[in-house]
């Protein structure tokens, strides 16, 4: 099943290889009937999944490169399996949402499709190499996608964005390599699955260097402040539908990194550095939203009160605590729900009103009524309004960095930043939504209309999530407790100092 | 047991998702007819849980739970309501009084194109409070504690054309976020030391967990009263109360008055295990209570807008509601609560008939003789009013006497605080007749053929009106409802001459009142000429806007840009795009030797990690 909504996509972009550039009709059918089908069978695969199970499940595994015994092995738990669906929803969204582009439509459906096939196998892979090569999949796809149909400084923006990353990702090549080793040293047995590994007891000088290299990787796709200098570039050039996949989901993959990796194989690094990296967070967390007031960019507002909202959830996976951790991954998916609905209205109104700046905007929501009442929900969403989605995920963050052994000495002062932060979201988003809806204007164009029925489906279920998950997370967090209880209680069972002879551990 | 109370919740939620999503399909009379059904729905099951408690003794109330909301770590919570006297007295004045308000507004609005959205809203606001007040637990509270805020935005907000309504709503929804932090805050600590969210179990631990006034009960108190104050208009967070009255009338009168910003001392009240341990606090809440009575009192003596005068007076009353609470009498709090609700929600809708008679004219020098035009209009305004004064026999009367006389009297009072109490008692009879008398009293002042209100606005005015002069005597048994939870009795001291003095300062700001603006307006320039310094004070709200403007507000904004075009550009930026030119400074000559670039970068790339690896192997 996980091949399929894998590789459905890819297949797609090879068939689009094959297609009539002019053919538009089939372009669209092949970008949606693939993007479409991955989200059904991905839909499927979270009614069938067992929700008492910590472990991975639907695994999947075949010999890849024998000789290294590199895998091709596959596996959903608790964390991956939403981030997994929320990939593939958000991409479906992206692929409908690019449906009326002109310029080069088929290529840009296939890298976008690419894309999504990347994003999805990051959050899929357990085995390391595998994991590599979906890492730095999504990195190709969004050097084109960005340096072609971008807009302002792409080519800058979009070689910003793939060296920065690519500095990260060929360390944590290093780091992946050299893990292996080590466990190659201790049993004389050469693996890169993850699940073998991460029993691996290692030293903590080791560990230290191990968890810089992982952990560069992964903070600069968050980003964790102040590595994020390249995400304000790469958004606001990046063309919207690759942006809802930007924010949406690939953001993630940062976060799911360090859950995944650095705290299950690097404890004792993870506790040496968390009170740092926390800060680091905390720090993102007002500085992205005081940056955000000031904007009168629509998307490099929203970019910056993500930068903020990326913050919380990396703060709340360094509370090392289930609240904290839980609560990171909920709000994963309310952020990649809550900003890719967000910059979709950001890019209607661009496509209405032939800008972007705040300025400009007033009293729209007298022709709009129905983009007001959506906006007005997302926005409140945003802000974290008890009894939408947002604050649910910032309130299991806060409350497990309060109560967090690890940052003890200073979670006081993490929680107030988030406080402020808080504050400073009602701030900010009630600039961009009062300042885009409110207040009378005399000189909207006659020719403004309200949303039509293709962009109010694209809303439709980011506004219903926003208050289902709101109202009800019991069933997601139920799904990704036991994982999040399994990674913070594994087993060093191969102790390598005294373990050599205990080789073979399967 | 208590389980149809959720239906309190229910209706109303109803009305609210019809209103909003089929509101502009329906007819007014529909509209109306279901905006105030739901409510009414509301007040009757609310009234079916007060027989249930009051005909059996026995009963205390308890709680429904409907499902386990969710489950995180260590952290679990259900889905539950709390059904006891505190919550369905609270509930009795939110929808009894939330539904006469509905009803009025019925014809308040009538003109308004927007009618099924106001309703829409109204109902979302009547559902919040209802979550607000029926809560089990603190998540809850906070819940509707932000929802009640959300609903007070949007109906500030309401005529969203008027850029002084958006500001409006976006200023008091930002401090009311402030508040609501604190309450977050204030819920992490309680949570951290008892582990646990839900009322009774953390009242039930707190005796034996917390020491009365040590460190943590200082902290969740204070925490909690960063909420109630944003929440109740109190100093220092009081500043977005007077602009919320850019909202319709009916708003003011439902949400600014009888309701809504009353939450902070039901919170008070209903956490008085915990403000019980931590007497520090109490001195706070009367000192600040105290200060805002007199403080608000003050600035509502020099405004013009009949509105802000009632909005002041509101802030003033909760002063003196915090002040009794914060000397431990909760259930005269809770009683000045419910009088105050029925008055000030009486004196709202009659500036409401009035302004709505004048056509939106809120200028009190603009109106005048109002008595023979509006002559219904003017005697529930002077019953509000005298009942605001605290003339005695009516509501007021019975209540604020009861804070005054035990500012002293109660364990913590004492002569200072009775003082200033009598010093604000005065002020509340001086600016409200003030009011009355620049309002219906004297010559028209305007063109405007003031003409009285439809009988659908007008009846709910006598109604509220009875209730202004009769409540006052229902305090025994609101004693008696309430001891089962608040455990203590209203006190009931007996001082002749303190008595005498407090109600005589009431009266005595009424005859000041009549003495400058009912017998010439000579006496009148004269004091404003006299006090000019202080009228200048008094009048720009001891300028408190401008000073959060160029203390807080300025400097974050400043500090924004500083950070977007400094900070973020030449620091952050810069730093990194320095890194990268130095970078490809260097590959440039290396690549020198190399043919081509696509080359050199595999070159480049793969030597780096050979040089990586051989450090990792060999070291």
């Amino acid at each position: 099943m996980l091949t399929l909504i894998v590789f459905i996509p890819l297949v797609a972009v090879l068939i689009l290889l094959f297609v009539n550039k002019e053919d538009t009709g089939t372009i669209k059918s092949v970008s949606v009937g693939a993007a479409g089908l991955s989200l059904l069978i991905s839909l499927a695969l979270l009614v069938r999944f067992d929700s008492m199970e910590p472990g991975m499940q639907f695994t999947e595994t075949f010999a890849w490169v024998p000789i290294f015994n590199i895998n091709y092995q596959m596996g959903v738990d608790g964390i991956s399996l939403w981030l997994l669906v929320l990939t593939a929803f958000i991409s479906f969204i992206a692929v409908c949402f690019s449906l009326d582009r002109k310029e080069g439509f088929r290529n840009f459906m296939a890298l976008l499709l690419a894309l999504e096939a990347g994003t999805l196998g990051v959050f899929v892979a357990l085995d390391l190499i595998l994991f590599y090569v979906f890492w730095e999949l999504m990195l190709v796809p969004t050097y084109f996608l960005i340096g072609i149909w971008g807009e302002g400084r792409r080519i800058y923006a979009t070689t910003k964005f793939v060296l920065y990353t690519l500095v990260g990702s060929l360390l944590m090549l290093v780091g992946i390599i050299w893990l292996s080793l080590i466990h190659f040293e201790a049993t004389h047995e050469l693996t890169f699955d993850i699940q073998t590994l991460v029993h691996m007891n290692i030293d903590p000088g080791t560990q230290l260097w191990l968890f810089l290299f992982f952990f560069t990787a992964f903070a600069i796709k968050v980003p964790i402040f102040p590595l994020h200098s390249w995400l304000p570039h790469a958004y606001v050039s990046s063309p919207i539908p690759v942006l809802l996949i930007l924010t949406g989901a690939m953001s993630k993959a940062g976060a799911y990194g360090i859950i995944r990796f650095c705290i299950p194989l690097f404890p004792d690094a993870v506790e040496q550095f968390g009170l740092v990296i926390a800060f680091g967070a905390a720090a993102g967390i007002v500085y992205g939203a005081w940056i955000a007031i000031a904007q009168r960019d629509l998307k490099a507002l929203v970019a910056y009160s993500s930068i903020s909202h990326l913050g919380f959830i990396a703060l709340g996976v360094f509370a090392l605590n289930g609240e904290g951790i839980e609560g990171s991954v909920l709000q994963m998916v309310n952020h990649g729900i809550i900003a890719s609905a967000l910059f979709i209205i950001v890019g209607i109104l661009e496509k209405k009103m032939g800008t972007r700046n705040l300025n400009d905007f007033r009293g729209l929501g007298k022709v709009m009524p129905v983009l007001y009442g959506m906006f007005m929900l997302i926005t409140l969403a945003a802000l974290g309004l008890p009894g939408l989605n947002g604050f649910v995920g910032e309130f299991l963050i806060l409350m497990g960095v309060w109560t967090s052994q690890l940052l003890a000495d200073l979670s006081t002062i993490y929680v107030l930043m988030g406080g402020l932060a808080i504050v400073f979201a009602s701030i900010y988003m009630l600039y961009m939504f009062q300042g885009a809806m409110q207040e009378k204007n005399d000189q909207i164009p006659e020719t403004l209309t309200d949303i039509n029925r293709g962009e109010f489906s694209l809303l439709l279920p980011a506004c219903i999530l926003v208050i289902i998950i709101g109202l009800y997370p019991k069933p997601i967090i139920d799904r990704i407790s036991p994982s999040v209880e399994s990674v913070l209680t594994i087993e060093k069972t191969l102790n390598l100092h005294t373990g050599e002879d205990k080789g073979g551990h399967h | 047991m208590f389980t149809y109370c959720w239906l309190i919740l229910i209706a109303p939620v109803t009305g609210f998702i019809v209103l909003s999503w089929y509101g502009n399909q329906i007819s007014r009379e529909r509209a109306g007819l279901l905006g105030c059904g739901t409510v009414g729905v509301s007040f009757a099951v609310t009234l079916a849980a007060l027989s249930e408690l009051v005909l059996d003794s026995e009963n205390k109330g308890g709680v429904s739970t409907l499902y386990n909301w969710v489950t995180a770590g260590s952290f679990s919570l259900d889905l539950s309501i709390l059904i006891d006297p505190l919550s369905i007295f609270m509930l009795l004045i939110v929808t009894g009084v939330g539904f006469v308000i509905h009803v009025y507004s019925v014809g308040y609005m009538k003109e308004d194109p927007e009618f099924s959205r106001f309703f829409a809203y109204l109902n979302l606001f009547i559902f919040a409070m209802s979550v607000l007040v029926l809560a089990a637990d603190f998540f809850f509270l906070i819940v509707g504690w932000a929802l009640v805020g959300l609903a007070s935005y949007l109906l500030i907000g309401f005529w969203r054309e008027k850029t002084s309504a958006v500001l409006a709503a976006r200023k008091a929804f930002v401090m009311n976020v402030i508040g609501d932090v604190g309450m977050v805050i204030a819920a992490f600590i309680i949570f951290e030391h008892l582990g646990t969210l839900s009322y009774l179990d953390v009242f039930a631990a707190a005796g034996s967990a917390f020491r009365p006034n040590d460190d943590t009960i200082l902290l969740i108190t204070l925490f909690l009263l960063v909420g109630a104050f944003a929440k109740s208009a109190q100093v220092p967070l009081h500043t977005w109360l007077p602009d919320a009255m850019e909202g319709p009338t009916p708003v003011s009168a439902l949400i600014h008055a009888a309701t809504m910003v009353t939450a902070g001392v039901y919170l008070v009240a209903r956490c008085h295990v915990l403000f019980d341990l931590a007497p520090y606090t109490m001195y706070l809440v009367a000192g600040v209570g105290l200060i805002t009575a007199i403080f608000a009192g003050s600035m509502a003596l020099v405004q013009y807008d009949i509105k802000r005068v009632i909005a002041y007076s509101t802030m003033s009353q909760l002063g003196y509601m915090f002040l009794a609470a914060g000397l431990g009498m909760y259930s005269i709090a809770m009683f000045h609560l419910m009088t105050h609700a029925f008055f000030k929600a009486l004196l709202f809708l009659s500036a409401g008939s009035v302004i709505h008679g004048l056509n939106d004219e809120q200028d009190i020098r603009k109106m005048g003789g109002l008595r023979h035009a509006m002559p219904i209009t003017h005697v529930t305004f002077l019953i509000g009013s005298l009942a605001l004064a605290g003339f005695p026999l009516t509501a007021g009367f019975f209540s604020k006497e009861a804070i005054i006389i035990n500012s002293y009297h109660a364990e913590m009072g004492n002569i200072f605080f009775w003082a200033i109490a009598v010093l604000g008692a005065a002020m509340t009879g001086f600016y409200i007749f003030r009011v009355y008398f620049y309002t219906f009293i004297g010559q028209a002042r305007t063109d405007v053929h003031a003409h009285e209100s439809p009988f659908i606005m007008i009846a709910p005015l006598l109604l509220l009106a009875f209730f202004s002069l009769t409540a006052g005597f229902g305090g025994g048994m609101v004693d008696e409802f309430l001891v089962t939870y608040l455990g203590t009795h209203m006190p009931h001291p007996h001082d002749p001459l303190l008595e005498t003095i407090g109600v005589s300062a009431g009266l005595l700001g009424i005859a000041g009142a009549v003495g400058l603006y009912m017998t010439g307006k000579d006496r009148l320039d004269f004091a404003k000429q006299m006090l000019a310094p202080v009228y200048d004070l008094l009048f720009n709200k001891y300028y408190i806007d401008e000073i959060y403007d160029i203390l807080i507000v300025q400097p974050v904004r400043a500090t924004g840009a500083f950070l977007k075009e400094r900070g973020e550009r030449l620091g952050i930026d810069f730093t990194v795009d320095q890194v990268g030119i130095q970078i490809r400074e260097v590959s440039r000559l290396i690549s020198l030797w190399q043919s081509g670039n696509v080359r050199s970068y595999a070159f480049n790339m793969i030597v780096g990690v050979v040089v990586v690896l051989m450090f990792v192997v060999f070291q």
